[in-house]
């Protein structure tokens, strides 16, 4: 519970902070860079669940930008 | 063959361009508009861990696991609004793994390995469909995964949206799985007959644009599991039956207009119940060419011990483990990526070597007798057709 009160409050200051800004408007046909692929989060999911798969079955750690996946028996 | 094949790569780039104007890619979800393009795609990965020491290993083998990993998937457009995915994973696993970790004639802490005799077999289905509105896109996803000791279900529901002229993407994402525990026996004894976990998850967070070649995001992610989290396979391991988590991860994206290449940088904090917590970094360097996009990366991890790992179990307390994965260790990860894009086909190469020692750590803590150092190698071929 610690750690969802936690979270509720980090994720409350995130989300105000982020509302109040003001940013710079980019015209839709200016996002010629941003719509590379090497501009995305990721290049390509399907590698990069690879990858951080490996990760989370060898360290202590697991979790990111999204929801956890089901889970396995990776040891 | 379609009369404009020949202007493929034109217009593969022309309508990436258009589909993505609105919003941006943020985690596993799409932007607003469903793919162009059917796409067909197999990668192979082969996984292999070094020897373990053998002046750490007291009893057993020194050789580790090797995986070899594919992945199938299929990924259309169904009509106006839809996307449809399968994808298919089969992991073959093979080799030995730390079953404990005892002392020697004199005194000094070494790893009684499980003999080089563990074999699995993981099948993991999913499939997602993803719906696509003007000013975001939601997906649900189901996905089961069986081997021969361990079941899992999982559902999970993602959705963005574009707000503030379109520059400001928020997402979030809900997930449930619902685990099955039944160990098999082998050579080393196994004490654990039918367990079962459950798992819930969530996050939510936003990518901005910041100008016309820059993009950042912020998301927190949440995860709580309830029921069996030790590992059946080691001799002395009792963890909590809870486990709460936390991550903070933020990302940064800077396309180098002169250089024709993008700059990325992620970070990701962790933290979670059992006193684990970890800092992640990861930079990549995204360089085009006329065909192909070659993108070396560096990662750096460092992670706490958990507050029940010591590494010789005491087993005298409620909880217990002398897991390396749980003890205080940084490590560092070299690798490159590249893509190859010859018309309808992309054909992808990925690598990365894996080190990690006591030492590099951020955190104090006694090393552990059987850090892991591995490598992958990853073949990819991809076909995107109308």
């Amino acid at each position: 519970m610690r750690y969802a009160l936690r979270t509720a409050g980090i994720l409350s200051v995130i989300t105000f902070q982020i509302s109040c800004m003001q940013m710079e408007t980019v015209e839709a046909w200016d996002r010629g860079y941003l719509a590379e692929d090497t501009m995305q989060w990721e290049a390509d999911a399907r590698s990069a669940k690879l990858k951080g798969h490996v990760y989370t079955s060898k360290e202590a750690s697991s979790g990111g930008a999204s929801a956890a996946g089901g889970g396995c028996g990776c040891n | 063959m379609s009369p404009l094949s020949g202007n493929s790569v034109f217009l593969r780039s022309l309508t990436r361009t258009l589909a993505t104007l609105p919003a941006y890619q943020a985690g596993a979800a799409l932007a607003d508009a469903p793919p162009a393009f059917t796409e067909v795609g197999v990668r192979y990965s082969h996984y292999s861990e070094d020897d373990i020491d053998a002046s750490s290993v007291i009893f057993g083998a020194t050789s580790r696991y090797d995986i070899d990993i594919t992945q199938l998937w299929i990924e259309a457009p169904v009509g106006a609004n839809w996307s449809v995915a399968l994808d298919v994973q089969n992991d073959y696993q093979t080799g030995a793994s730390p079953w404990f970790v005892g002392t020697d004639q004199d005194g000094q802490p070494g790893v009684i390995m499980s003999g080089a005799s563990i074999q699995d077999n993981r099948v993991e289905v999913g499939v997602t469909t993803r719906y696509f509105w003007a000013d975001g896109n939601a997906g649900l996803n189901l996905s089961h995964s069986d081997e021969d000791d361990y079941e899992a279900l999982s559902i999970g529901f993602d959705a963005s949206w574009n707000t503030a002229a379109n520059t400001r993407t928020w997402t979030t994402s809900v997930s449930n799985s619902s685990d099955k525990v039944n160990p098999t026996q082998g050579v080393i004894p196994v004490f654990v007959m039918d367990e079962e976990l459950d798992t819930q998850s969530g996050y939510f967070g936003v990518s901005q644009i910041l100008s016309r070649t820059t993009i950042v995001r912020v998301g927190l992610n949440y995860t709580y599991s309830d029921g069996y989290l030790s590992d059946p396979y080691k001799l002395n391991d009792r963890r909590p039956q809870s486990h709460e988590r936390i991550a903070l991860s933020t990302g940064y994206r800077h396309f180098l207009i002169d250089a024709n290449a993008s700059v990325q940088f992620d970070y990701r904090y962790y933290a979670d119940s059992w006193g684990v917590d970890s800092h992640t970094v990861e930079l990549g360097w995204a360089q085009h060419f006329e065909r192909s996009t070659l993108t070396p990366f560096f990662r750096y991890y460092s992670q706490r011990e958990a507050d029940f790992y010591q590494v010789t179990a005491d087993l005298s307390e409620p909880h217990f483990a002398d897991d390396y994965r749980l003890s205080s260790y940084g490590a560092m990860t070299l690798g490159a990526r590249w893509a190859i894009n010859l018309g309808d086909w992309t054909f992808e190469l990925e690598g990365e070597r894996y080190w990690s020692d006591a030492d590099w750590g951020l955190y104090d803590g006694d090393s552990a007798p059987a850090l892991v150092d591995f490598w992958r190698g990853t073949v990819a071929i991809i076909w995107r057709f109308d």
